[in-house]
């Protein structure tokens, strides 16, 4: 591979596994308070891939303005969804698998959804810039993943202040030690779990929007999410920091051998490199660093 | 003040408290003794309103405590759970911020961690390292402090001592009496009965989820009856 190539393949996988990033923490967050995987995250994706479409195409055609109202859009869904089909469950003491197959039926129905009403066509997003790539020397880089990178890379910094700094990111991740105990420290712990789907949500949101943005809306875009699922899984579930290194890498992986040996062929490759992968280090790239004492 | 009128709390068909009543006057320590499984975590977790109460009512001031666990925190009375619970991943200094949750004012929760940080210097040490890390005896410390930075006016001790090396027993009492005398009220619920007897204006002794005697705490801890029967101590 030429070097100016295999740069801008990097920079793409980049750029792509900052969306896997965001995905990645989307997705660990709530399995971090609640402990159960929430697939139901490709339903708010979904929603907001398509959400997103019709704010630009039809109301108000600005990157940045849709992509915002995209975004509190995705929260106001991940709040819903919560209040809706998790919260009862909770408020009953209800297994985890129970809360596992609310989250499935919930990206099933979301799905389901889309292909009977929306199936039929795929929904490309407006064209909002000019000029779709950049050069810099001999490099063409492309602006959909220049954006995608920045965008990725604000949020993930926002995200990171507002779970160190602020009180309601502390409770979260005190919540995800024990979800009980905090409501002694006068936590209420109800608001809590309601800010952390916003937050997963709001990622969620933008990941729709950035994904249909860069590949066109179909109503199996949410399962997209699978990538960051896989990278939360590979970080190790519990640590955001780890999701967001394998997404990076997962994302620059992929790119790389798109490159070499042709998509198709990378697909079989990533999935099956994530078995053994697992199978050497199986509490992922962070893993728990804590253990409780008595 | 808080009075617990005719408790009963029932967990399925398990019966956990049968019709308690007990006071805390304001200033006091009162203490439940009482062997393993007696009722007397699940009286502070109801006090707490972290269990569903089947029969009775709990009142602070004559006003009645049943509301949410935070809403409690907001009246001004705090437990210090079984077993510390301290957040084990977040700092020190995280896990006292918590503890000041319902407080808006960032400058008095600064100033509680001035004199939280004052009294135990240990935990300033420590400040930046994951409340994991700490011994046994530096987690009780943590969560008293943490209790202590919302400002409670009832303390809601459940076994402080368990678990720690006789030599700390000794202290954390030690830090519970000046509490008290800093005009906090105090409910200690113990195993170690001789030591929370000790220190208790008045004491109620629970067998199984039934108060089987209540005096103040010198008088109960030589009663010969309550001792052999129901603290174990054999003269």
């Amino acid at each position: 591979m030429e070097l100016n190539i295999l740069l801008q393949q990097i920079f793409n996988g980049i750029s792509l596994g900052g969306v896997y990033a965001l995905e990645a923490v989307g997705f660990g967050i709530i399995f971090n308070i609640l402990k159960f995987s929430n697939f139901s995250h490709s339903g708010v994706v979904a929603i907001s891939a398509y959400f997103g479409f019709f704010v630009s195409r039809y109301i108000y055609t600005h990157f940045l303005v849709t992509l915002i109202i995209t975004t509190l859009a995705g929260g106001l869904i991940g709040v819903i969804i919560e209040k809706l089909i998790f919260r009862p469950i909770r408020l009953k003491g209800a297994p985890l698998t129970l809360f596992l197959v609310n989250s499935i039926t919930a990206a099933m129905l979301v799905q389901q959804f889309f292909a009977a009403t929306l199936g039929d066509d795929y929904y490309p997003y407006p064209v909002f810039m000019k000029q779709t790539s950049i050069n810099i020397g001999n490099l063409t880089i492309s602006k959909t993943y220049t954006l995608m990178l920045i965008i990725s890379g604000l949020v993930l910094l926002l995200l990171t202040y507002v779970l160190k700094r602020t009180k309601v990111g502390i409770a979260l991740r005190a919540a995800s030690t024990d979800i009980r105990t905090p409501s002694l420290m006068g936590v209420n712990i109800d608001f809590v779990i309601s800010v952390a789907f916003f937050i997963a949500g709001v990622l969620g949101g933008i990941t729709g929007y950035l994904l249909g943005m860069t590949y066109s809306v179909d109503p199996f875009i949410g399962s997209m999410i699978l990538k960051g699922i896989i990278a939360a899984i590979i970080g190790g579930m519990g640590s955001l920091g780890g999701g967001v290194i394998a997404g990076l890498l997962l994302g620059g992986a992929e790119c790389l051998l798109i490159a070499e040996i042709g998509s198709s062929l990378t697909q079989i490759v990533i999935y099956s490199g994530i078995f053994v992968l697992l199978l050497i280090r199986p509490e992922g790239i962070a893993g728990k660093r804590y253990i409780i004492k008595a | 003040m808080i009075e617990v009128n005719n408790l009963t709390v029932r967990y399925g068909g398990v019966m956990a408290l049968d019709d308690i009543s007990l006071i805390i006057p304001d200033r006091k320590v009162i203490s439940i003794v009482g062997a393993n499984g007696a009722g007397k975590s699940t009286t502070i977790n109801a006090i707490s309103g972290m269990v569903n109460i089947t029969r009775g009512g709990i009142f602070l001031d004559g006003k009645s405590l049943h509301l949410p666990p935070h809403k409690i925190v907001q009246k001004g009375v705090v437990q210090v759970p079984e077993g510390r619970k301290i957040f084990s991943s977040i700092t020190v200094k995280e896990n006292l911020i918590l503890g000041a949750y319902q407080m808006n004012d960032k400058h008095r929760i600064e100033e509680n961690m001035k004199k939280v940080f004052e009294q135990y210097p240990v935990l300033e040490a420590r400040q930046n390292q994951p409340g994991g890390t700490l011994s046994g005896g530096e987690q009780q410390m943590l969560a008293i402090a943490r209790a202590l930075m919302s400002e409670p006016n009832h303390l809601l001790l459940d076994e402080p001592s368990l678990g720690l090396a006789p030599m700390l027993v000794s202290g954390i009492f030690k830090m519970i009496q000046d509490l008290n005398k800093k005009g906090l009220t105090i409910l200690l619920v113990e195993q170690n009965a001789q030591k929370a007897l000790s220190i208790a204006d008045f004491a109620y002794v629970f067998e199984t989820g039934r108060m089987v005697s209540k005096g103040p705490g010198k008088e109960i801890a030589e009663d010969p009856i309550v001792k052999k029967a129901y603290l174990g101590i054999e003269e």
